[in-house]
């Protein structure tokens, strides 16, 4: 067997070849597994295995993205995980906390599955959402909300998303439209707030308060 | 000698209120400098707005606010702080605009309309809700009914949303998430706040219609009501100043004789000020209006001592206060009239508020008196349960008063007579008479009521005809009785 004059010869052995294929293989079956993961890891039957989740699936199931007159649904990830292979990947990892979270909470707390502890500590979670979705430019919406197609019911919608939404990105202006209602965070009031859970939950003022502490 | 020591400083202090108030004869102008508005961002807001909402901004775009640079951040700018505080295409805002909003500008007409019985209008029916609302109806109609007259109470939930039980609100005396009483947008619509619109008496109707308070109804009765009605187009309701026999002759609308100026006499944002009787209770009363330094303001009747200036009292809600001023019963009475004399001689004018008083103490010592007197006595016996509404007989006092009773007397204060009489003290006789009397009677049983009844009424002169069951009278097709065959004697 004859190689050409120019293939160094030291390193293609025999071994060499086959790892060569072998690692090109693993490596397109890792992709593949990384796909499917993302993909897997991205629908709220995944997410809702965390008991936690059970209640952001809750205020999901009521919202119209959920539920659109048009049949499409988004799920989870389509909002809150970055679309491509690499990007998802990284926010699966960076999205591992919730995870630690959800086990610590088990151990030593606070456990987010108490509907109470779970809304004392949602205006922190949107805070956190809001400003992913700020950095990224709103990647997430624009993946099924397209600027130019954007005609709304009222005759001046689409004026309005091409004159004024001009330098905003999506969620500047369009907050809440899933979870629970949290204020924006330069309005918010953690006191008010507290108020708010107690009267909801039937507590006596100031259990938020410790219980936010503990 | 030191009570009419007293009773005179009063009465100048009461003077110095009234007349040296800012001449203004109109809503005092604004004397701020352009650079208290004209909020750099408030210039973007339309941009949008007129896309999304047209109608609001157009308003706003013919508005006086509009021409004078005044925009929507000017008015709806907020603090992060304030409770009710919203974050807004990335501005704080607040939604509720409140009487101290407006009075960053309008300082005079805020000083003037705080402690008012407008702004104060909560606390009049705040005890009154639970039996009336709540337990005759449901919650439902305090959001509905009472606190879109009234006002609510704003609250803002822990989210930052208001709590749709108490807005929308409008109401004349809401208690505003800033702390602040009143809203001005419930007689200047918002977003045009046009005065004309303001000076017109359906600026009044919202609230001052229907069984309680008709005075819409009134009004149009009365012949003041038939020249606005006919003379419209001559009212110059669009002019910068607005004094009555000056700027317009043709007919008074309720700002002229409650608000407006006169003469000397200036306009006032504190509409209960020239009202000399409480009309809307069960038995009226002559009022002092006393103001505090810190310009709240408490109606006391006359029947006690005017306080002096510089004493401390109870402001009416537990808290104390200083007296800055009183108006008497005589000096509101007299701004009042100051109004008539516009147009009236001072005699017709003193006759007329004699014809007016005279129907108010009729109704207060042949009915509100006594009725209200029987129902006390009815409730220390036990015959009634105390809790209101659950017998008819306190449907059928309430009714004598507040519906009945208010309908004559504010009939009788406004110059329409069918107000007066036949949808007011006719119909207070006609229950007195024909539903409260036997009620009580029926409650009391035959002898325990008659006793009641005799009680209460024996020393009222106006019930004496009871006392005559054979007299007779044509009204009713019973012919008058021949008179009596004298011996000889010619019938006059």
């Amino acid at each position: 067997m004859t190689k050409p004059r120019w293939f160094p010869n030291l390193v293609l052995t025999r071994h060499v070849l086959f790892a060569i294929v072998a690692g090109g293989v693993a490596g397109v079956l890792f992709m593949v597994f990384l796909i499917e993961f993302d993909h897997y890891t991205s629908t709220a039957e995944f997410c809702t295995t965390c008991h936690s989740m059970k209640i952001a699936e809750d205020e999901y199931r009521q919202s119209a993205h959920y539920r659109s007159a048009s049949g499409v649904r988004a799920d989870c990830g389509h909002c809150h995980v970055s679309e491509g292979i690499f990007a998802a990947t990284w926010d699966h990892i960076k999205g591992a906390k919730d995870l630690f979270k959800e086990i610590k909470g088990k151990l030593v707390g606070p456990d987010y599955d108490d509907p109470v502890i779970n809304a004392l500590h949602a205006p922190e979670a949107a805070f956190a959402a809001r400003r992913q979705f700020r950095a990224n430019d709103s990647a997430n919406c624009k993946r099924c909300h397209v600027l130019d197609a954007i005609l709304g019911k009222r005759p001046d919608t689409a004026a309005i998303h091409r004159e004024d939404a001009k330098g905003k990105t999506c969620v500047d202006c369009h907050m809440n439209l899933v979870h629970r209602k949290v204020p924006d965070e330069q309005t918010f009031k953690r006191e008010a707030w507290n108020r708010m859970i107690e009267a909801e939950f039937g507590l006596a003022p100031g259990t938020a308060d410790r219980l936010l502490a503990e | 000698m030191t009570h009419l020591l007293r009773s005179a400083l009063v009465s100048l202090g009461a003077l110095v209120l009234v007349l040296l108030a800012p001449p203004a004869a109109h809503a005092a102008k604004v004397t701020l400098d352009r650079s208290h508005w004209g909020h750099e961002v408030g210039e973007k807001c339309t941009s949008c707005h007129e896309k999304a909402s047209a109608g609001l901004t157009k308003q706003w775009q013919d508005s006086a606010h509009a021409k004078a640079g005044v925009n929507c951040m000017d008015c709806h700018q907020a603090d992060p702080k304030d409770v009710d505080a919203i974050t807004h295409e990335g501005y704080v805002i607040a939604t509720v605009v409140s009487p101290k909003d407006c009075g960053r500008c309008h300082a005079t007409e805020l000083a003037e309309q705080q402690g008012s019985v407008h702004a104060e209008a909560v606390a009049l029916i705040q005890d009154k809700i639970p039996a009336l609302a709540h337990n005759l109806t449901g919650a439902a109609m305090e959001a509905a009914g009472c606190a879109q007259c009234h006002g609510s109470v704003v609250k803002v939930r822990g989210d930052g949303t208001l709590d749709p039980a108490t807005w929308p609100n409008s109401g004349i005396g809401r208690v505003n998430p800033d702390g602040s009483k009143g809203s001005c947008s419930s007689c200047h619509g918002r977003h045009r706040f046009s005065k004309a619109q303001a000076r017109e008496p359906s600026a009044c109707v919202r609230c001052h219609f229907g069984p309680d308070s008709p005075d819409k109804e009134i009004y149009e009765a009365s012949k003041h009501g038939m020249f606005y009605a006919a003379q419209r187009d001559e009212m110059n309701l669009g002019s910068d100043t607005w004094v009555a026999g000056k700027d317009y002759s043709a007919a008074p609308t309720c700002v002229t004789c409650h608000m407006g100026a006169a003469g000397k006499l200036p306009a006032t944002h504190d509409v209960g000020m020239r009202n000399m009787w409480s009309l809307n209770t069960p038995v009226s009363q002559r009022q002092h209006l006393v103001v505090f330094e810190d310009g709240d303001k408490r109606e006391l009747p006359d029947t006690v001592e005017a306080p002096k200036r510089g004493t401390e009292i109870d402001k009416g809600n537990g808290t104390v206060g200083k007296v800055k001023a009183v108006a008497t019963p005589e000096r509101r009475r007299q701004a009042m009239s100051s109004v008539c004399l516009e147009c009236h001689s001072k005699p017709l004018v003193t006759d007329f508020m004699k014809q007016f008083d005279d129907v108010v103490v009729l109704f207060n010592e042949k009915f509100g008196a006594p009725a209200t007197a029987i129902m006390q006595d009815l409730y220390a016996r036990g015959l009634l349960t105390p809790q209101p509404f659950d017998e008819p007989i306190e449907f059928t006092y309430w009714e004598l008063w507040h519906d009945e009773g208010a309908r004559a007397r504010h009939g009788a204060a406004m110059a329409s007579p069918n107000h007066a009489w036949w949808e007011g003290m006719y119909l207070v006789g006609r229950n007195f008479y024909g539903r409260f009397l036997p009620q009580v009677r029926e409650v009391a049983g035959p002898t325990e009521g008659e006793a009641i009844v005799r009680k209460h009424l024996a020393d009222v002169a106006g019930h004496a005809w009871l006392a005559q069951p054979q007299r007779t009278n044509p009204i009713l097709g019973y012919p008058p009785q021949p008179a009596p065959a004298a011996a000889g004697g010619a019938a006059p």
